[in-house]
């Protein structure tokens, strides 16, 4: 994959700017090492919903966390708003990175049972330690307004709450540190289609609000066409393309996008599908050992020598639509999926 | 809907009687309604819920958590706590008996011979000090008098069946050798070898990647094509439905509220709860757009509305959805429980589909 990042709608500096970034793990047996994120590249401009698709295992989550600092990557670059977070000082850093945060899947893992939601909400004010205890609490209860809690909530503990509402302290308690960029995980997958419906309306009007920028990953492809500027569609540990939101949706170019798209449940009745399900024999292969060249070639029905020779550079096909596929010039003008 | 072709009902091992008659139902559900004894007194999860599904038939049960899909799917092969713990009523008709009556000892032989179920999470379902070869073996020779080496054969043709590479290496392998995927096709392989006429999957494709779900959808109706297998589909998610049964069944807070053939209910739902469920996933709305979400939620079993169960939250409720609503039949196999359902055209998928 080249250096070159692809660049977001806006020329300026880029709210998030990721060069060739590596996140390697060592396992405990032996000397394997996963390569969860394995060199991908990419901006994210300030106000944009970057969507990020893959499937269980493609390193999506693993990208998250070290868009916000969870995860230190073991190569390349990652940039916020220009500076390099991983150079600060560990002071720096506790207050750099209250602009970069992060909402994980599972409502109910991340909140602290014994605390009330008030206290959960407030904490992140707590720990950062600036504001006097009333302005922190005024805060905290202006964020549980905001996501469309009552005041009573506050004094609530987790377990008398639904998941959406767990999920919308979740979102409270981000809010409370007034975030430039939210990496939003798998945030709706836990709820109901309606709840889930709830939250991702709450989602964009605080983006409208507060000019938020978003990180979305997921795995569901209609949340997450629905939701985003740009998709990212990864694999392996790779991104197999990157481009606008509508422009994947209506014509995918990558083999596996295509895939992956033709996989969804449509929810239509059988004389409006297009029964062209392309099924993906398989399952995605260990991080561990990623094939050669290309690595979705193991999966993919174009795959052919050259795919196991070279890894296919990330071109920019269209504008800016971004492919990593030695074919995709062919498949595209085939049509066939 | 013409019932499913007596040609492609296979004759089971045993010779017991392959199919029923064309036109009777598999399975008739009458009036079940189940409670549970809890601390704060009994609580009633579902309300009389009345379907039947034909031999060969694929249904599905939609609905949000807490409408009593689950439950339903559990109680039709006996699997809710023991009373006192529950209290079941009604009737659940199965090739001529009804379920609810049978004592234990038959009840066993209809568990996992005649009813097969499939469930969420493959590995909590799956024994993980066993392995496949033997969890498969368990079953056949809890129905079937084979030794070892015959119920051995049997488990490795079933994996074949289902799809697994290798079969008869992985009829060797645990639980944790086998990816998700893997482990639900083992599961479907263990619910399918004894060729029961029907099986019951609760939300058997949720834990799985997209491209993975496609594998087990296909698979799931291939087999039930095959073999006639009748399938009770329970899923929140409508897609699945649509590509996997010809009808659904969609509940709400206990009761079954609307049913009909998947199409129809696609095109031009007449409940306002399909509908609404419909309209709120993403794919059908316009991109960036405000999504039409359902406000509030299910109500808990304990403080369940009078009259019609949606009415608070119902954007159509007018005075008199205060009554209670009954379930009725507008033809062409096709119920639902509004009292609107006639005067209200409510927007399906096809609309929303078409619109963006």
């Amino acid at each position: 994959m080249s250096a070159v990042p692809a660049p977001g709608p806006r020329a300026d500096v880029p709210l998030v700017r990721v060069a060739d970034l590596k996140v390697h793990f060592r396992t405990g047996r032996g000397h394997e090492t996963v390569k969860a994120v394995d060199g991908v590249s990419f901006d994210v401009a300030a106000g944009e919903t970057f969507g990020v698709i893959g499937e269980s295992g493609s390193g999506k989550s693993t990208l998250g966390r070290a868009l916000v600092c969870l995860t230190r990557p073991t190569g390349g670059t990652l940039r916020h708003a220009g500076t390099d977070p991983f150079a600060l000082s560990a002071r720096e850093l506790k207050r750099a990175r209250r602009e970069f945060q992060i909402i994980f899947q599972d409502p109910n893992a991340a909140l602290d049972p014994r605390m009330t939601i008030l206290r959960s909400v407030r904490e992140p004010l707590d720990i950062l330690g600036e504001l006097a205890a009333p302005e922190r609490d005024r805060r905290a209860l202006e964020a549980i307004d905001r996501v469309g809690l009552r005041a009573d909530h506050a004094q609530r503990y987790p377990h008398e709450l639904s998941g959406g509402q767990k999920q919308r302290v979740n979102i409270a308690r981000a809010l409370t540190l007034r975030p430039r960029l939210m990496v939003c995980d798998e945030v709706v997958a836990a709820l109901d289609v309606s709840i889930q419906a709830d939250i991702l309306n709450l989602f964009a009007d605080l983006q409208r609000e507060f000019g938020l920028t978003y990180v979305f990953i997921t795995h569901d492809l209609g949340v997450v066409s629905h939701v985003s500027d740009r998709i990212a569609v990864m694999y392996l540990g790779r991104f197999m393309e990157l481009g606008p939101a509508q422009a994947i949706s209506e014509r995918p170019l990558h083999p596996y996008t295509r895939a992956l798209l033709s996989s969804e449940p449509v929810p239509l009745p059988s004389a409006l599908r297009t029964d062209r399900r392309i099924i993906l024999e398989g399952e995605i292969p260990s991080p561990v050992s990623p094939p050669s060249g290309c690595r979705f070639r193991t999966r993919c029905r174009h795959a052919d020598e050259a795919c196991a020779a070279g890894v296919p550079a990330w071109r920019e096909i269209e504008p800016s639509r971004f492919v990593a596929c030695h074919h995709v010039e062919r498949i595209d003008a085939g049509g066939g999926g | 809907m013409p019932a499913a072709p007596a040609t492609s009902a296979p004759v089971s091992r045993d010779g017991a009687p392959a199919v029923a008659a064309a036109g009777t139902p598999l399975l008739e559900v009458r009036d079940l309604s189940i409670r549970f004894r809890t601390g704060a007194g009994e609580v009633q999860v579902t309300d009389s819920v009345s379907f039947a599904l034909r031999a060969g038939e694929r249904v599905g049960v939609v609905g949000e958590s807490g409408c009593g899909k689950t439950v339903t799917g559990l109680s039709l092969l006996g699997l809710l706590p023991k009373p006192p713990r529950s209290r079941v009523t009604g009737q659940v008709l199965f090739e001529g008996r009804d379920l609810l009556a049978l004592p234990e000892r038959e009840m066993r032989d209809v568990r996992g011979r005649r009813i097969g179920m499939i469930f969420q999470e493959p590995m909590s379902a799956l024994d993980p000090v066993f392995t496949i070869g033997q969890q498969i073996g368990e079953t056949i020779r809890a129905h079937f008098k084979v030794g070892a080496r015959e119920a051995r054969e049997r488990a490795i043709d079933a994996l074949a069946s289902v799809g697994i590479p290798l079969p008869d290496r992985r009829c060797d392998e645990y639980p944790h050798q086998l990816s998700g995927g893997m482990r639900q096709r083992a599961m479907i392989a263990i619910a399918l070898v004894c060729e029961p006429k029907l099986l019951i999957a609760d939300e058997p494709t949720t834990a799985l990647d997209v491209t993975v779900q496609a594998q087990i959808v296909d698979l799931l109706r291939k087999l039930s094509e095959r073999t006639g297998t009748s399938l009770l589909f329970i899923t929140h998610d409508l897609g699945v439905v649509a590509e996997a049964c010809e009808r659904m069944l969609t509940m709400y807070a206990g009761q079954v509220v609307e049913d009909g053939a998947t199409d129809v209910v696609l095109e031009r739902p007449l409940h306002p709860y399909s509908s609404g469920l419909l309209r709120s996933i993403p794919r059908l709305s316009q991109r960036k757009s405000s999504l039409p979400s359902i406000r509030g939620r299910v109500p808990s079993p304990a403080e369940m509305p009078s009259g019609c169960r949606f009415a608070p939250r119902c954007g159509h409720a007018r005075p008199g959805c205060e009554a209670e609503q009954a379930l009725v039949d507008v033809g062409a196999r096709h119920r639902v429980r509004c009292a609107r359902h006639a005067e209200l055209a409510l927007p399906g998928a096809v609309a929303q589909a078409v619109a963006t």
